[in-house]
């Protein structure tokens, strides 16, 4: 019983002190924006890779269009290669989206007025990108 | 050719447009559109649309890094991107209802151009370290955009003081403008135009530029996509190509001189601004 509760114990010990190395790491915003950055491109790239391992495995033509966002889901349900190779392409435009997002957070959690404005007009102006002709 | 053919050059090019670009502050597209439109005889919007992604790899790929090392000055980004968020969506539109022509003669003239920027430019991170005892413009102590960088080249600390904060606002804006509308991440404006104009030291503006250029051209990458001018094919291997050359090129600049490299890239710059002059000319029947 007493055991027990030392194993439990330990456990909690071990993830509270894993919960304070990564929330360390996230309040430096340079190391933040370098995971970002970093796996957002490590992500599109692994994705593209089953793209092309899609054209190979079905022998498909290498597709020379996009795949409209709207009918994105339809396609990776059915594993096109127009799919996959269209989703690591989206991936990997939102990166820098989402790097914005983060700094609007990172500037609103110090309380820096001027700098969420500013970041708040990137994100709209990437948003109207989004939105103007889709 | 054949559609592998051209996908295996492409990867080729890219790796070396992510090398070249992360190594000097650029986003590759100024090499990658004439290489595509003139040897891989793509259609230039598409090839433009292409070369934005890769910008966006170049940019995620080599900021990444710059800004761990801290070389990257956030606020300064920060404050020049909502210049070039608004010129790139404007150069996409501009750019999506302008003939090819058009597009090929602009783009021949600021790839000339960046080449001779190229060759100017030098490094000047000592000379343009912090002046202490004048005063600062209003608007950088408003947003405290004066900054410091480490420099592992001779293992110090370097404080700086940004200047003409206006001047830099627009300048990004006209890089902005030309990054939407020719495919290039405009890097080859805005470093001079951070270094020379705002007193950026040149390894800091490198890297501010650099982590500029990825938001920029996500800005009018959307619009390109959403007109169905990504082809997917193209792009991936751009992509693919682009992460591994930025790898290297990262690796490349936190401790070598640019000089070299700089001067190489510019005399092949201006052989592709000259062909795509050449180009244009002959679209319009003059040749």
């Amino acid at each position: 019983m007493i055991a027990a509760r030392a194993g439990i114990r330990l456990v909690q010990d071990r993830i509270a002190a894993l919960r304070r190395a990564v929330v360390g790491e996230v309040e430096d915003t340079n190391r933040l924006i370098y995971h970002v950055l970093r796996g957002g491109v490590l992500v599109s790239v692994a994705v593209l890779l089953f793209g092309f391992i899609l054209v190979g495995a079905k022998s498909a033509a290498l597709p020379d269009h996009s795949v409209p966002p709207r009918s994105l889901i339809p396609q990776l349900v059915q594993f096109t290669p127009a799919g996959f190779l269209s989703l690591g392409v989206l991936v990997l435009i939102a990166t820098p989206m989402v790097r914005v997002l983060l700094s609007l957070l990172s500037f609103a959690e110090d309380g820096d007025r001027t700098y969420v404005l500013m970041t708040g007009i990137v994100l709209v102006n990437l948003l109207i990108s989004v939105f103007l002709l889709a | 050719m054949s559609p592998v053919e051209v996908l295996l050059l492409l990867a080729l090019a890219a790796f070396f447009a992510g090398l070249g670009g992360s190594y000097l502050g650029i986003g590759g597209g100024v090499f990658l559109v004439p290489f595509m439109t003139l040897v891989l005889a793509v259609d230039i919007k598409r090839a433009i649309a292409t070369s934005l992604i890769g910008v966006i790899a170049t940019s995620s790929g080599a900021a990444s890094v710059y800004v761990r090392d801290h070389l990257t000055n956030l606020r300064l980004a920060m404050f020049l991107e909502v210049a070039t968020t608004i010129g790139a969506i404007t150069g996409a539109l501009v750019a999506l209802l302008v003939p090819a022509v058009f597009l090929y003669v602009t783009f021949g003239a600021v790839v000339l151009y960046a080449a001779a920027t190229m060759v100017r430019v030098r490094e000047t991170a000592k000379e343009r370290s912090y002046r202490g005892g004048e005063e600062e413009p209003p608007l950088v102590k408003r947003l405290s955009l004066n900054s410091v960088y480490f420099d592992q080249e001779d293992q110090a600390v370097y404080r700086y003081r940004v200047d003409r904060p206006g001047a830099g606002f627009g300048v990004s804006a006209a890089a902005g403008l030309f990054s939407g509308l020719l495919g290039v991440g405009g890097g080859f404006i805005k470093v001079p135009a951070m270094n020379i104009l705002m007193r950026v030291p040149m390894k800091a503006a490198v890297a501010t530029s650099n982590f500029m250029i990825g938001v920029t051209a996500a800005a009018s990458a959307f619009i390109y996509y959403s007109q169905g001018l990504v082809d997917p094919s193209l792009a991936a291997m751009v992509i693919i190509g682009v992460f591994t050359g930025t790898n290297l090129g990262t690796r490349l600049l936190v401790r070598a001189k640019a000089a070299n490299v700089r001067f190489v890239f510019a005399i092949f710059l201006a052989a592709l601004g000259i062909a795509m002059a050449v180009r244009a000319l002959g679209f319009s029947g003059v040749v």
